[in-house]
């Protein structure tokens, strides 16, 4: 990839617990495109949010993060809490996934967009206000002069959603990620939010990160995906071979799992990947996904960690039969 | 490229590679997070200690309640007297231990009552609402703006001040704050899934309530239980410090300090006002430590 | 707002009704009025009289309420004790109280946000830990021991170790023989009362605080406040205090019953002349037309106090105000 506007290696993220050391993320590298979008997709627990979460600092101090994250020439998972500030907001944003406990109950949604904007740059108060109702108009809220001086708690779910991607890109940033951004909504607001993300990125350039576990967002918005499993990376393409030549058995399954209706699996079951994901303290030995693969053998991924194998331009998987799974016999 | 693009296939049998996360039961989830608390566990030490010293009084205690000896009045801490003695010569340490008695008694005997009923009619309350519900809110209202302390002395000189009727009019006052603790968990409990599903069983409300709802309040009935000794204890002693409690021939520790407070201004009888608050102190201390150990193991969820 | 408030009045109205007719229930069931007259000589006929004169001839329901119509026109009888009026009585009384509660809260609200906030932003320091420490010593330690322990170690200690004439600080009284006014004089009577008073309080409050302030530091729009950019310490004054404040003033103004029983102990031990100890002075008495108003004032006081927080309550908290 040509200069990317962040580059992420070797990204590595411990908690300690009563029980031993969780590794939540293990290993997870990935390239981000100018003006792109990369959707990371996985299970709950696969190690999303920590991803992005570390990448603004914001995760707790129990947290022991080792790799690289480059942006813009430094390492963000070395910044200290000074020089990460300026970063935070206005060249990285962040959208979370329940827009009415992240924003404050207690002030207008005006002045938290205000905020955003003064923590940043040094601007009168009364264009602070106009440039919030025009973010809150952009977003595609009616009324944004009246909505401004109101609480969340008089926005209806996706309006909030829609305040809080004002919130993120008032200082336009060079990235944007959002975290589930469509999980606490309603299908037809999902496709309202989705949309707005659109549009804000054609008008800025503005690269974003999708965090989602819905493989439907993710092939109707992503240009490339990122499959995670058990905090570590499975499977990174465009999003054409990530849906029609997936080189993992777990993002196989994951495609499987999708109810189709367009007839082609009519009167069968519907898929699922058995069993469990694993314990994040307690992970199997070798391959995490074998416990649960049909075309695990013992010999190689019951024990060795998979390499990355590269199956084509911008596209790798973690399997070590990655490029044989098509031929490769499925256990019984 | 075949039909579907993941066979079906059973999971092997198991998790593979490193050991599965140890199975634990409640209980022992419930002892490992308390015997962390340190403090708790040395707060269970001197609780014991304090006990068995002052309920063992008539058979431990050095020399007999009130036995005066004027010959060796006043006399700070020594060895043959470890805590000191009186104007009147009578043993501090023994004082102490017979005094103790009562108000251990008296904090112990409220929190008991005070939580039978204040569980009772808080998860009636809860439950059942409506009527007991308001009539609840109204009498904890109530009581909200009228000053304990003031009310309670007034009640005992009504009743007579014997540790009998401070336990009544203690314990009258201390339900309240237990029925309203319960009757927020209950309130809460009531909404939770297995309930209905008890009642689509066809279980009845009352079947409901004490089989299911009462044991999920074990946790917060035994915390707020331990919880309340300390407040009687603390009551008690303030009431018989300005002398509505406990009257002589009885002893309490607030009665000791009433009888202290005149030497406060003389510092070679510190002792007299060390000795008996420091028990007091370090009951109400201990329990505290106590409370908060088992909140934490029967929730630790709860912020430290 | 407006309407918010006289709500809240109005509604407070049947809780000191009911509260007073209690307490005056209570009164007069522990405190005879026909005490004195029982050993005269010719009792009977003297009982028969005092009984028609002072009313008791009537349903309680009914002497309660001639009790209160004369309290509220501000006739509030005499003290059987001093034969004064009772309300010059407790005019006079409360002066002292309301200063001391003044100084008192001022200060306990004040050191429990310090330690409060500071405990919560300094999670697991060595600071936290000492005041968390010092909290708990705070609450397990009965307000009469630790008022006389301070007037031990700092008034009668420190003029026997070194030899004063005068104690640093005083313990009786509010003000020296024949001085008044605001000046250091004043302030080394009030430093052991108001210590007293305060430190149960802070010790109690700054514990909440800081446990609300954990909650909220952890909250999600903390976070997003965090990811914005926003500096930590306007993170934790703008966002999490202003947030933790709410339930934190609730918790001040459900203690205030509490205060009085505070204030009572506090008057004797430092022999203050206010509505504490005239409330000891006129039980020991039987003093029941004192205690009967004393009881309505305290009432009265209390649920000022709650409304004054409640104000503050309202202008916090929107979903409140817009509800």
């Amino acid at each position: 990839m040509v200069d990317p506007v962040l580059s992420v290696r070797n990204l590595s993220i411990d908690f300690k617990t009563d029980d031993g050391v969780l590794h939540a993320v293990d290993d997870v590298s990935f390239d981000l495109a100018r003006g792109e979008t990369l959707g990371i997709v996985g299970e709950s627990g696969s190690g999303k949010t920590v991803t992005s979460l570390a990448l603004l600092g914001l995760l707790p101090k129990t947290a022991a993060v080792s790799g690289d994250a480059t942006f813009d020439g430094a390492n963000l998972l070395a910044l200290d809490e000074k020089r990460l500030q300026p970063v935070r907001g206005a060249r990285i944003a962040m959208i979370f996934q329940d827009a009415l406990t992240a924003l404050n109950p207690v002030r207008r949604v005006g002045d938290q967009i205000a905020e955003a904007i003064a923590v940043h740059h040094d601007i009168a108060r009364a264009e602070l206000h106009d440039r919030a109702v025009a973010l809150l108009d952009l977003v595609g809220i009616a009324q944004p002069a009246a909505r401004a001086g109101e609480y969340p708690h008089q926005f209806s779910g996706g309006m909030r959603q829609r305040a809080m991607i004002a919130m993120a890109i008032a200082n336009e940033p060079d990235v944007l990620i959002a975290d589930e951004p469509t999980t606490a909504l309603d299908v037809t607001i999902q496709a309202q939010v989705l949309d707005v993300l659109e549009r804000i990125q054609v008008r800025t350039d503005t690269a974003i990160i999708l965090i989602t576990h819905d493989l439907g967002v993710v092939a109707g918005v992503a240009d490339r995906v990122l499959v995670m499993y058990a905090g570590r990376e499975v499977e990174i393409g465009s999003v054409e071979d990530i849906f029609y030549r997936p080189g993992h058995p777990y993002t196989r399954g994951l495609l499987s799992s999708l109810p189709r209706l367009d007839g082609r699996e009519h009167g069968r079951r519907l898929f699922q990947i058995g069993g469990q994901p694993p314990s994040l303290v307690f992970l199997p030995t070798g391959c995490a996904f074998h416990p649960r693969c049909p075309f695990a053998d013992d010999e190689l991924c019951a024990a060795l960690v998979p390499d990355r194998q590269p199956l084509g331009d911008g596209h790798r998987s973690a399997c070590h039969y990655a490029a044989t799974l098509d031929e490769r016999e499925a256990r019984p | 490229m075949t039909d579907t693009l993941l066979p079906t296939r059973e999971p092997l049998a198991g998790p593979v590679g490193d050991t599965a996360p140890p199975a634990r039961s409640n209980w022992q989830l419930f002892r490992r997070r308390f015997f962390r608390h340190k403090l708790a566990l040395a707060s269970i030490i001197v609780l014991v200690v304090l006990m068995v010293a002052c309920f063992g009084a008539p058979w431990l205690a050095p020399y007999k309640q009130g036995a005066q000896n004027l010959l060796e009045g006043s006399q700070g801490p020594s060895a043959k007297h470890w805590f000191g003695t009186d104007d009147l010569g009578r043993d501090q340490l023994s004082e102490i231990m017979y005094a103790g008695r009562i108000s251990l008694m008296i904090g112990l005997v409220v929190a008991l009552l005070s939580t039978i009923v204040g569980v009772t009619i808080g998860a009636v309350a809860g439950y059942f609402g409506r009527f007991t519900d308001h009539g609840l809110s109204a009498v904890t209202d109530l009581f909200l703006i009228l000053p304990d302390l003031a009310l309670l002395a007034v009640a005992i000189l009504y009743l007579g001040q014997s540790a009998t009727s401070i336990i009544v009019v203690l314990a009258l006052l201390g339900w309240m704050y237990m029925a309203r603790i319960i009757r927020g968990q209950v309130l809460a409990l009531k909404e939770k899934e297995f309930v209905e599903a008890a009642r689509a069983l066809g279980a009845s409300r009352t079947r409901i309530l004490l089989r299911h709802i009462v044991p999920n309040c074990i946790g917060t009935i035994t915390v707020n239980a331990t919880l309340a000794v300390a407040s009687a204890v603390g009551v008690e002693a303030a009431l018989s410090f300005l002398g509505f409690g406990i009257q002589p021939p009885q002893n309490s520790w607030g009665r000791m300090l009433s009888d202290a407070e005149a030497y406060a201004t003389s510092w070679s009888k510190f002792y007299l006002i060390l000795f008996p608050g420091l028990m007091l102190f370090l009951t109400i201390l201990a329990v505290n430590f106590l409370g908060d150990a088992l909140r934490d193991a029967f929730d630790p969820r709860s912020t430290r | 707002m407006l309407r918010y408030l006289t709500r809240r009045v109005l509604g407070s109205i049947p809780v000191l009704l009911v509260a007073s007719f209690i307490t005056f229930w209570l009164v007069r069931v522990a405190i005879d009025p026909l005490a004195r007259y029982r050993h005269q000589r010719d009792s009977k006929r003297v009982l028969a009289e005092q009984r028609v004169k002072l009313g008791l001839d009537h349903s309680i329901l009914q002497q309660w309420w001639d009790w209160l119509t004369h309290f509220v026109r501000g006739d509030m009888g005499t003290s059987t004790r001093t034969g004064d009026s009772v309300s010059s009585m407790i005019g006079h009384a409360l002066w002292p109280s309301l200063q001391l509660l003044f100084w008192a809260t001022i200060v306990s609200v004040a050191v429990a946000i310090v330690l409060g906030v500071y405990s919560a932003v300094k999670q697991y320091s060595i600071g936290d830990y000492f005041f968390t420490g010092l909290s708990y010593v705070g609450i397990a330690m009965p307000d009469f021991w630790f008022a006389l322990l301070a007037i031990a170690l700092l008034v009668t200690g420190p003029t026997v170790w070194f030899h004063l004439d005068q104690p640093i600080f005083y313990s009786i009284g509010l003000h020296s023989e024949g001085v008044s006014g605001l000046n250091l004089d004043y302030f080394r009577h009030l430093a052991l009362p108001v210590l007293t008073l305060t430190f149960t309080s802070v010790a109690a409050w700054s514990r909440f605080l800081r446990a609300e302030m954990l909650g909220v530091l952890n909250a999600d729009y903390v976070r997003t406040a965090r990811a914005k950019g926003v500096p930590r310490r306007q993170v934790v004054s703008r966002h999490a205090f202003r947030n933790a404040l709410i339930p934190f003033l609730t918790v001040t103004a459900l203690d205030t019953a509490f205060l009085v029983g505070g204030v009572i102990i506090t008057e004797k031990i430092f022999s203050i002349s206010g509505m504490g100890q005239a409330f000891l002075t006129a039980l020991q008495a039987g003093d029941a037309p004192f205690l009967l108003s004393w009881f309505l004032v305290t009432a009265i006081a209390v649920i000022a106090f709650n409304l004054l927080v409640d104000v503050g309550y309202v202008a916090l908290d929107p979903r409140i105000r817009l509800s």
